[in-house]
């Protein structure tokens, strides 16, 4: 199956999630993490899912950005069925529409910051990728650190390297897991800030995953999961 | 060391993790010293057990071109219970009208074997074969089965026919024999005139074979008949030393399959260390809890020590046990094809000998890993995964070179030359230093090259210059094994090139020996049209004095003079001989019947210090010949001609009793088996020598020892790649989550192989460059200065090897990578 030739459920929802499952494990071990879940993003939207440790929150994030498959339900990106798709078809798909900042940032060690911010780029085909990666690390305030490696560089400039490079290609989602996780509570702001004020310059719709309520609560919605289930927030 | 006991314990119930490739590794280089130091005591064993029956006696004296004087023998039977009297040469043996093969005749008496036991095919002993001879020849099973034979057929030998009597199996005095060019047949001593076969001249050997009373000393005795006949130029040996060219031989191999295997062993080290180092890195989190809980620093690194010194154990005790099969394995499927068969059996020495070694090695490449890890400061292991490691303190890096000159050490104790071996171990470390320095220059160049834009180029040079990377391990280990790969590739095909490019071109395709004086007509007649023949008269004898001095008071002869040994090949000519050039004095004039003039040869001249004017005797049957040197001649022995150290003027030996030589060189096309069998039909008593069946021979035992030399430098490369498959656990973790993180940035699994691939493809034609040059060098040594041959190796032979090597290592590094790519991104994730 093509992403590119099947047309999804909901077109004008950025994510079109319906009756989503993940079960994982077998026999005595079998652990259902997501227990049929319903979930539509429209674009532009600031969505933010709650939730304690182990209530599968990231597990949902993954899930809607490709990295995992579901066992069950169907998922739409950008109007298009990404279900059943192969682990390179969701790979491809990912390119320059989906952004992932994760809690422990994953820079590649052997690669300069300007090098980390530039494989999205190229992967997504942009022309020019090097000026375009060194023009969003200036604009999260590292354009004196372009040829750094990221074990020269501290944890809030490591996420703000990862940051860039998750709206590099200017996708129409980007997904935070926890992008304060490993950050102190400065830095942790300070992140948040830039977070936001680079989505309002790019547009881009956020699912930002978290367990802190007060972060939660500066996302236009807040939907609260418990359990593997969304116990809280009415879905749009 | 309750506490160290404890942390052992324990982590041996996690699981062995990357220590599986310690065990690999070790395992292989210690299978490979066993198996050579095993297979070397058995074959010793074969030849100090059975070296009565090698040799066929106590003592054997062997004389050249003539049967034992009475006196000879009436001393010889004064010294033995039983002296047994066998007479050996080559000879065509013919089977009908067109099947003849030359053969290594050998005529025994009725004592014969006085020592072992000689088989039959169809069943029986020495009993049966003596029976046997009574009725006719008794062949060996190669001869029987090459020209078809079966009990009771007919073959010819000079001028007789006899029925085959029977097929032996077992000949027990063949090794001390020496090279022959042919099987063997039997026949009793007394049927030998029958042949025809012994006239003057003849090329053949008399051994005389002694059975000692009881407690006799066997090396005394052959001292005391030595020292008795020093004029006699007879060849004595005892058993202790039955077979020395054999003997020689196995030496010479066991310690060239010794050094490979120690290499080999080498390259097994570096993957010990890059196992060790795995492990302790998979170990990082466990060492610091342990450590943050109060462990010590000693604790650790003991608890770990013993852990890694059980698996180590464990190793090289499997590998010594595999080891010790060498010598049943080689005994079953070499059955026969050996000089000496090895005796199946235990041999502790070699095998403690090869754990030992094992075990050293594994210390000094495992110890500074080791050491390190459990220096690992807690907070930096808790901080995040440690790229760059602390360097071994001082003390680790002493313990390591301890190691590592006990086994330098141990391999010196074994070796038969232990200069040699520690010079070729020098060498080895020289070439390993090299090859670190090399990885670590291949590092600092991918550092130091501008990135290449594109992604995927990119992603392999990073990953080469990798902190921790697998660059630097596999360029030593793989370098070194590849290298020695290519030694034996440059050594084979120089050699080979020696025997099959430089010999066809010159030599003559027929050497006919034994042909009568009085056939020379009859023979020119039977040589296909345009031919190119050479015929020179043959006539043998012992230099008796030189300058009217008896040879045997003659002192400080040097060792490379060896015209006073023995029966020498003596000739006269009226021209001088093809390919002779004279340095000093005249040829004598055509037609010349003065005092006898002889030539010599001008290097052996110079040897026994003789100039123009001189004089030397020979005894030719009997009669004294002193002839004074009329001239000394340059000879070009690479000519593949008959060549004579002394060349005497026709008229002082064309009376004597002489028979021919020839070589003949046919046209294309002629029917060479027609030509044999032609001349064997005319000429019973003469012996034709085809030159491709010699080089056969000879080109197969070659091939032979290098089967043997590539089958434990195969075992160098298996731990090469042991190592490649341990660097690349050792960085799995890393290179996983990497390509995770690609995956989760739009990355497919082709362009994730496709890097690989680059990186692979890029680090293996390094690898392979090096060890061409590397091994093109040490081939050179060994080829030019070792063996004293022409530099003239097979480049497209060994370029193909290096790119077969570096084809298999990307094959390896892919398969490798491909593990790490399969990985499930959401599971990489939730781990980390």
């Amino acid at each position: 199956m093509n992403y590119h030739d099947t047309p999804g459920p909901a077109d004008d929802m950025v994510i079109s999630a319906r009756d989503v499952t993940l079960t994982l494990g077998t026999g005595a071990t079998r652990v259902a993490v997501l227990k049929g879940l319903d979930l539509d993003v429209p674009r532009g939207d600031r969505l933010a899912i709650l939730g304690p440790s182990g209530s599968g929150k990231s597990s949902l994030m993954a899930v809607l950005a490709g990295l995992e498959a579901p066992s069950g339900g169907t998922i739409a990106i950008d109007g298009r069925t990404i279900t059943g798709l192969s682990e390179d078809q969701l790979a491809q798909m990912r390119r320059g529409r989906i952004g992932i900042v994760l809690q422990a940032f994953h820079l590649i060690p052997t690669m300069t910051a300007a090098e980390n911010v530039a494989i999205p780029l190229e992967l997504a085909g942009h022309p020019d990728p090097f000026p375009a990666a060194a023009a969003e690390l200036a604009a999260v305030g590292l354009g004196h650190r372009l040829g750094h490696y990221p074990a020269q560089l501290s944890g809030g400039e490591q996420q703000r390297v990862a940051l860039a490079r998750a709206l590099g290609v200017r996708p129409a989602l980007l997904f935070a897991d926890e992008p304060t996780g490993n950050l102190d509570a400065a830095t942790g702001d300070a992140i948040i800030e830039l977070l936001f004020q680079r989505l309002e310059e790019t547009g881009a719709t956020l699912v930002l995953i978290t367990h802190d309520r007060a972060l939660a609560e500066r996302c236009a919605r807040v939907v609260t999961m418990r359990d593997g289930a969304i116990v809280a927030g009415v879905p749009a | 060391m309750a506490i160290a006991l404890r942390i052992a314990r324990t982590e041996a119930r996690g699981g062995f993790g990357a220590l599986r490739l310690l065990f690999a590794c070790l395992f292989l280089g210690v299978l490979a010293l066993a198996a050579v130091g095993s297979l070397s005591g058995a074959i010793d064993r074969g030849l100090a057990d059975e070296g009565q029956a090698i040799l066929g006696g106590d003592v054997a004296v062997t004389i050249s071109g003539r049967p034992p004087t009475d006196a000879e023998l009436t001393a010889l039977r004064q010294a033995a219970d039983t002296v047994s009297q066998t007479v050996r040469m080559q000879a065509m043996v013919r089977h009908g009208d067109d099947d003849q093969l030359l053969a290594e005749l050998k005529a025994v008496d009725s004592d014969w074997p006085l020592y072992g036991t000689a088989q039959l095919a169809e069943g029986g002993g020495n009993r049966a074969v003596q029976q046997a001879l009574r009725h006719g020849a008794v062949v060996s099973e190669a001869l029987a089965e090459r020209l078809a034979l079966r009990v009771g057929d007919r073959v010819a030998i000079g001028e007789t026919t006899l029925p085959v009597a029977a097929v032996l199996s077992s000949e027990p005095d063949r090794a001390s024999d020496g090279f022959a060019l042919g099987p063997s047949v039997l026949v009793a001593l007394d049927r030998l005139p029958q042949t025809a076969l012994v006239q003057p001249g003849s090329l053949y050997t008399t051994r005389l074979r002694l059975r000692l009373p009881a407690g006799s000393d066997g090396a005394a005795v052959a001292e005391r008949l030595r020292n008795s006949h020093p004029d006699s130029g007879w060849q004595v040996r005892d058993s202790r030393h039955a077979a020395p060219g054999t003997e020689r031989l196995v030496d010479r191999l066991a310690q060239l399959l010794m050094l490979v295997s120690l290499t080999a062993l080498c390259v097994a080290g570096v993957g010990v260390r890059n196992g060790v180092t795995a492990y302790l890195d998979q170990r990082t989190a466990a060492i610091a809890t342990l450590k943050a809980l109060g462990a010590t620093t000693g604790q650790v690194t003991r608890g770990y020590l013993l852990l890694i010194a059980a698996v180590t154990l464990v190793a090289a005790l499997a590998g010594a046990a595999a080891g010790a099969l060498a010598p049943w394995l080689v005994a079953k499927l070499a059955d026969g094809l050996l000089p000496v068969p090895p005796v199946a059996g235990l041999y502790p020495l070699p095998l403690l000998a090869a754990i030992g070694t094992g075990l050293l090695i594994a210390f000094a490449f495992a110890c500074p890993p080791l050491v390190r890890a459990g220096a690992l400061p807690v907070a930096r292991v808790l901080r995040g995964p440690v790229e760059a490691w602390p360097w071994p303190s001082r003390r680790a890096l002493a313990l390591a070179l301890a190691a590592g000159c006990g086994v330098a050490a141990l391999a010196a104790v074994q070796a038969a030359e232990p200069w040699f071996a520690l010079l070729f171990l020098a060498g080895a470390v020289g070439v390993f230093g090299l090859l670190a320095l090399f990885g670590a220059l291949i590092i600092r160049l991918a550092r130091a090259l501008p990135r290449p834009r594109p992604v995927l180029g990119r992603l392999a040079l990073t990953n080469l210059s990798r902190p921790g990377g697998p660059a630097q391990a596999l360029v030593v280990a793989l370098g070194l094994g590849l290298s020695l790969f290519a030694t034996l590739v440059f050594i084979e095909t120089s050699f080979e090139a020696e025997l099959h490019k430089a010999v066809p071109d010159k030599a003559p395709a027929f050497f006919l020996l034994d042909l009568p004086r009085d056939g020379q007509q009859r023979f020119l007649a039977m040589v296909p049209a345009g031919s190119t023949v050479r015929m020179v008269p043959s006539l043998r004898g012992p230099v008796t004095r030189v300058n009217g001095t008896p040879a045997s008071q003659l002192t400080d002869v040097p060792e490379d003079s060896y015209v006073l040994r023995g029966d020498r090949g003596l000739t006269f000519a009226a021209d001088l001989p093809v390919g002779n050039r004279i340095v000093a004095g005249r040829w004598w004039p055509a037609g010349y019947s003065g005092p006898p003039l002889v030539s010599m040869e001008a290097e052996q001249a110079r040897l026994l210090g003789l100039k123009v004017g001189d004089t030397i005797t020979v005894s030719v049957l009997g009669a004294e010949i002193t002839a004074t040197i009329a001239s000394l001649r340059q000879v070009n022995w690479d000519s593949f001609g008959f060549n004579f150290v002394l060349v005497y003027d026709p008229a002082t030996l064309a009376g004597a009793p002489y028979s021919w030589m020839a070589t003949v060189t046919p046209p294309d096309g002629a029917d060479r088996s027609a030509f044999t069998a032609r001349i064997s039909r005319a000429f019973p008593t003469a012996t034709v020598v085809r030159t491709d069946d010699v080089l056969a021979d000879v080109s197969r035992l070659a091939r032979q020892m290098g089967l043997a030399v590539k089958a434990a430098a195969t075992v160098a490369i298996l731990a090469g790649v042991a190592v490649l498959v341990g660097a690349m656990a050792a960085q799995e973790r890393q290179r996983r989550t990497d390509n995770v993180i690609l995956k989760v940035l739009g990355a497919t699994r082709r362009q994730l192989t496709a890097a690989a691939l680059m990186e692979y493809a890029g680090l293996a034609a390094v690898v392979a460059v090096l060890a061409l040059g590397l091994g093109a060098a040490a081939g050179w040594l060994v080829v030019r200065h070792l063996l004293d041959l022409p530099w003239q190796p097979d480049w497209g032979k060994a370029l193909l090897t290096m790119a077969l090597s570096a084809a298999l290592i990307c094959l390896l590094g892919l398969a490798g990578s491909w593990r790490a790519l399969g990985r499930s991104v959401r599971a990489i994730l939730r781990a980390e």
